[in-house]
This record gives C-alpha cells, structure tokens and sequence, in this order.
C-alpha cells in the first residue's frame, strides 16, 4: 500500500486576501455543488429543483439547457444527498461536483471592471441582473457566473483550475486595491 | 477578441469560446455505399460565401450548434442548437 495519504484542504487555502475599498476576492467555503443534469425533453425542471432547494435554503443556479447547479454554503450529509438525488429521478440526475468545483466571490464596486477584462459577457445590470448565471471564458479558463447581489459575483471553476483563476482575479484587480 | 458567435442560448459570445468542427453534413444512412461514406468523411466544397458549420460552446453551455456564416464577411444568418436542427430535419 502506498504511503501516500492525500489531505484535503480548501483549493485556496494558501492564497493571499485581496481586498480594497472598491474591491475584495474571497474564497468561500467548499460547502456543496451539486451538478443536476435533466434528461433529455425533460427541459422544465425548474419547478421541481425549487421545491427540492428552497426550503433548505440552498441555491439553484442555471448552467446551460438541462443543467443546474445546487448550490451551498455548508457540506450536505450523505443522507440527505441521497434522497435529494432520489427525488430527481427519474426526470433528473444528480452528480456531487463538490470537491470537484470551487467558488471565489469578488464584490465591490470596481468587480464588474474587473472581471470584464476576462469575459465578453456583458455585465451591466440592465443585461445581468442579480440571479443571472453564465458559463464564460474568464481569460483562458472557464467559469461559471453569478451575479449574487448588485456589485457582486460568484464564481465557479473546476478545482483543479482554482489557483490559476485566483491569480488572473488578483492581477486583474491590482489596479483598483 | 475579435469575431464574435450568436450562441442561441448564450447570446453574442467571442469565437475563442468555441471549437469549430467543420462543415454541417447530412450523414449518409447507415448502409449507404462507401463512395457516399468517403465523401461525407473526406470530401468538402470550402464555397466562398455561405456555410453551414457544427461550432461547439466548449467554453460555455457546451451544445453543439449549428452556425449558417459567409465565408467573406462573417455575417452570420443564423445559429441553432444541433438537436433542433436535427429534429427539424427528422420531420422533413
Ligand atoms: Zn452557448
């Protein structure tokens, strides 16, 4: 047997704040992602991903047609993922992407500048409202965002590109700290 | 970034989002002769003008759509999901 024992730690753990007056990334905490992938001509699931996710408070974000991420500040309990994902099927299946994917959060007024400089998704508030969700190209990686209140977004990256999105957000933002 | 792409379900997003895939084929059925088989593979008319071509969104929702661009201008007429346009051609 391998002597090798992997340790989780949150994805940015080690990374240094960046925070201003007009500007703050933050890491947030790996609490739960799941990926709920409709199946096909089962379009309208909204109804159903609402009632499932509302009443625990957690967060469903649109990804593309047929998916959803639910989304959540604390880690869910086995069981109570179980009969989450049961109560998907069969119009619905659910994959737990939360080691998988991680969320930074950048806020302030200068956020939307910016991330702007990474993406050609159109930023304004009249075009992204709070709760608008877009996968984008962010420089050479892809993410998936949120606006979450009015000079604020969240991000979504796979884990494995977390380190490398965080150092594009810091010197994107050295201008404005 | 320079040409963008209509995305129908993502709106005006630039090409470097996507992977292109090349000219839009109706795939011959599954037992049709080899010659149409070698033209559907190999064969293509690379016209100067319009085009239809499979574009993926690699980089955002992920479908594949399908893209009808002229060649010269880059003024794109239309951009459909490929399903759809699969279906549409399943009726016909
Ligand atoms: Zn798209």
């Amino acid at each position: 047997m391998s002597d090798f024992r992997p340790i989780l730690r949150p994805a940015l753990a080690t990374k240094k704040a960046v925070a201003s007056a007009a500007l703050k990334l933050s890491p947030l905490p790996e609490g739960t992602i799941l990926h709920v992938l409709a199946r096909s001509g089962e379009q309208d699931i909204v109804p159903l991903l609402d009632s499932l996710a509302k009443p625990a408070a957690h967060a469903v974000r649109p990804v593309s047609p047929g998916q959803w991420f639910i989304v959540h500040e604390e880690p869910m309990h086995h069981k109570e993922m179980k009969s989450l994902f049961a109560a998907l099927e069969p119009r619905a299946t659910g994959v737990d992407q939360s080691h998988g994917r991680v969320r930074i959060r950048i806020e302030g007024k200068m956020a939307s500048r910016a991330l702007s400089k990474g993406t050609a998704v159109d930023l304004d508030p009249s075009a992204f409202p709070i709760g608008q969700s877009a996968v984008t190209l962010i420089g050479h990686i892809a993410a998936h965002l949120t606006r979450v209140a009015p000079e604020a977004f969240e991000i979504i990256v796979l884990r494995g590109f977390a380190e490398s999105l965080w150092d594009d957000l810091a010197r994107m933002s050295l201008e404005y700290i | 970034m320079a040409s963008l792409v209509p995305c129908p379900h993502c709106g005006q997003r630039p090409k470097e989002e996507f992977t292109i895939k090349g000219a839009a084929l109706t795939r011959p059925a599954a037992g049709a002769e080899a010659a149409d088989w070698f033209d559907y593979v190999y064969l293509r008319d690379n016209p100067r003008g319009a085009y239809e071509e499979y574009w993926h969104h690699t980089s955002g929702c992920r479908r594949w759509i399908v893209v009808t661009r002229d060649t010269v201008t880059h003024d794109v007429a239309a951009s459909r999901d490929a399903a759809d346009r699969a279906r549409s051609e399943a009726r016909t």
